[in-house]
């Protein structure tokens, strides 16, 4: 494995990270409540990044960090979730996933897929489920009440489609790594693909935060 | 075995990029379509309300100037008929009647001109914009009584907002349709009309007592106009109910949210006139 290069792309990503934490620190004020929790969830994702190389390099792993990004990222997208839709049965259903995925991440890290050796795929498969799922119904709110503003210039369509992107390719990722984790050789083309999609959902999270505008996002075109 | 393994990663990478890529694209044309959709509803909604405006503004007019035709020709005329007898008389009869008739023939150009006054005002059906649809209403339910046709109550409660100049001009036509049906159908004693405003809530009753009817889609269909009663209150974003039996009166209500934004009710012209 090729060290300069895992060292280059780790590290832009946490430029890149840091840009879309930076966007939506400026933007804060102006961005509507749904955004505010992601501008949060975009700082939480930096903060985490940090800490997972100073964790890499003091213990050489990064599995733990994993455990409490997987429901933290969770945890903050399913709130953007929260305040993007009108309909309360899906707020509802949001809540209460968050209430069971919180405290079975607690028990997965600590019997099920121990925290220090092992990935919280039992937690990234549900949750990546219900964040497809929530991308979707979200797509069909928006195809129900659409706003006169162009959809290029709406943050909710930026948002919803890094998520639908980063949800269903992660799923693969997961997939491949789990077969190729023996093979070294292999697992950096897994690694490769893996950053790929954290950069295009950054760069899609960024422009999220940089077009949503809270005095826009409500002119509806009925 | 290798290169087959990096194949399968690359191909099924490449696929699922694809899909999610051609699905984002899907939902993109889909969405331009439905605001196309929405925006040319939308003008077509603006185009028929204009269009009803209108016809509802021609109406009133020709409602207003059989009004006055039937005023000029039942009132006025003949008061000014009897003016002239009078004063035709007077030549003939002697000084003290001539002051009798010229009193009289005094206080019935007084009245000719009150009346003329009255006439002058509901002349335009612009008035409605100055003086607000309770007091065009108040009116309107003065000259029901002095016809003598019919007992006309108004009842006024809450306190009066201002609803839109367009809104108020088409309660007040909904309002003259059904005095015209309740004149022209129901041989009514009484007429009630009641306007309720609440914080998000308007409400406009009209009771008679008259003969009634059976209020289904065949009444809706014939000269009546209510029909046209129905469709008018859903342009202003209103709901229209009758209830009538067949000797037991009629009761329209209309209900209408004063502070729901209709796009093709408000724009261009000022919504309110204070």
């Amino acid at each position: 494995m090729n060290h300069t290069a895992i060292f280059i792309i780790t590290y832009l990503c946490d430029i890149l990270l840091f840009a879309v934490a930076l966007i939506g620190v400026l933007r804060y004020k102006r961005l509507e409540p749904a955004f505010k929790v992601l501008a949060t969830a975009a700082v939480a994702s930096l903060s985490l990044n940090i800490i997972e190389n100073i964790y890499i390099a003091v213990y050489k792993s990064n599995a733990p960090i994993y455990h409490i990004r997987a429901i933290v990222e969770y945890i903050f997208y399913a709130l953007t979730y929260y305040y993007l839709f009108t309909n309360r049965r899906l707020k509802t259903i949001i809540l209460v996933s968050i209430a069971v995925l919180t405290p079975f991440s607690i028990i997965n890290a600590l019997y099920l897929q121990p925290y220090h050796n092992t990935f919280p795929t039992y937690v990234n498969v549900p949750t990546l489920a219900l964040l497809v799922i929530f991308a979707l119904m979200l797509f069909k709110q928006m195809l129900l009440s659409p706003l006169k503003t162009p959809l290029m210039k709406q943050g909710t369509f930026w948002f919803n489609t890094g998520i639908i992107f980063y949800s269903t390719t992660m799923f693969l990722v997961i997939g491949l790594s789990n077969v190729y984790k023996s093979d070294l050789s292999l697992y950096i083309v897994v690694f490769y693909l893996w950053y790929s999609i954290v950069y295009i959902f950054a760069i899609l999270v960024g422009i999220a935060l940089f077009t949503d505008n809270r005095k826009i996002d409500n002119n509806h075109a009925v | 075995m290798r290169f087959e393994d990096i194949e399968i990663i690359l191909l099924s990478t490449a696929v699922l990029f694809t899909v999610v890529t051609g699905f984002i694209i899907y939902f993109v044309i889909l969405y331009r379509n439905k605001q196309i959709k929405h925006k040319q509803e939308q003008q077509q909604l603006q185009a028929s309300f204009r269009q009803e405006l209108l016809k509802a503004k021609i109406e009133m007019q020709e409602q207003t100037l059989t009004h006055v035709s039937r005023e000029i020709h039942d009132n006025i005329t003949q008061v000014l008929s009897f003016v002239k007898l009078d004063l035709a008389m007077i030549n003939t009869i002697d000084e003290a009647q001539k002051l009798v008739k010229i009193n009289e023939s005094r206080e019935l150009v007084a009245q000719a001109i009150s009346d003329l006054r009255d006439l002058s005002k509901s002349l335009s059906f612009e008035h409605i914009t100055r003086i607000g649809l309770v007091k065009t209403i108040e009116i309107e339910v003065a000259r029901l009584n002095k016809s003598g046709i019919v007992k006309a109550e108004l009842a006024v409660t809450g306190e009066v907002i201002p609803l839109g100049e367009q809104r108020e001009l088409v309660l007040f036509r909904i309002f003259q349709e059904s005095v015209n049906n309740m004149l022209k159908y129901a041989s009514a004693k009484h007429f009630s009309i009641g306007l309720r405003y609440y914080p998000e809530l308007f409400n406009l009753t009209l009771d008679d007592d008259g003969d009634g009817f059976v209020p289904d889609q065949e009444n809706k269909g014939d000269g009546s106009g209510l029909k046209n009663m129905e469709n008018r209150a859903s342009l202003i974003g209103a709901i229209f109910k009758i209830d009538s039996q067949p000797g037991k009166g009629c009761n329209i209500k209309i209900t209408l949210n004063p502070l729901e934004q209709r796009l093709y009710t408000d724009e261009e012209l000022p919504n309110s006139f204070g």
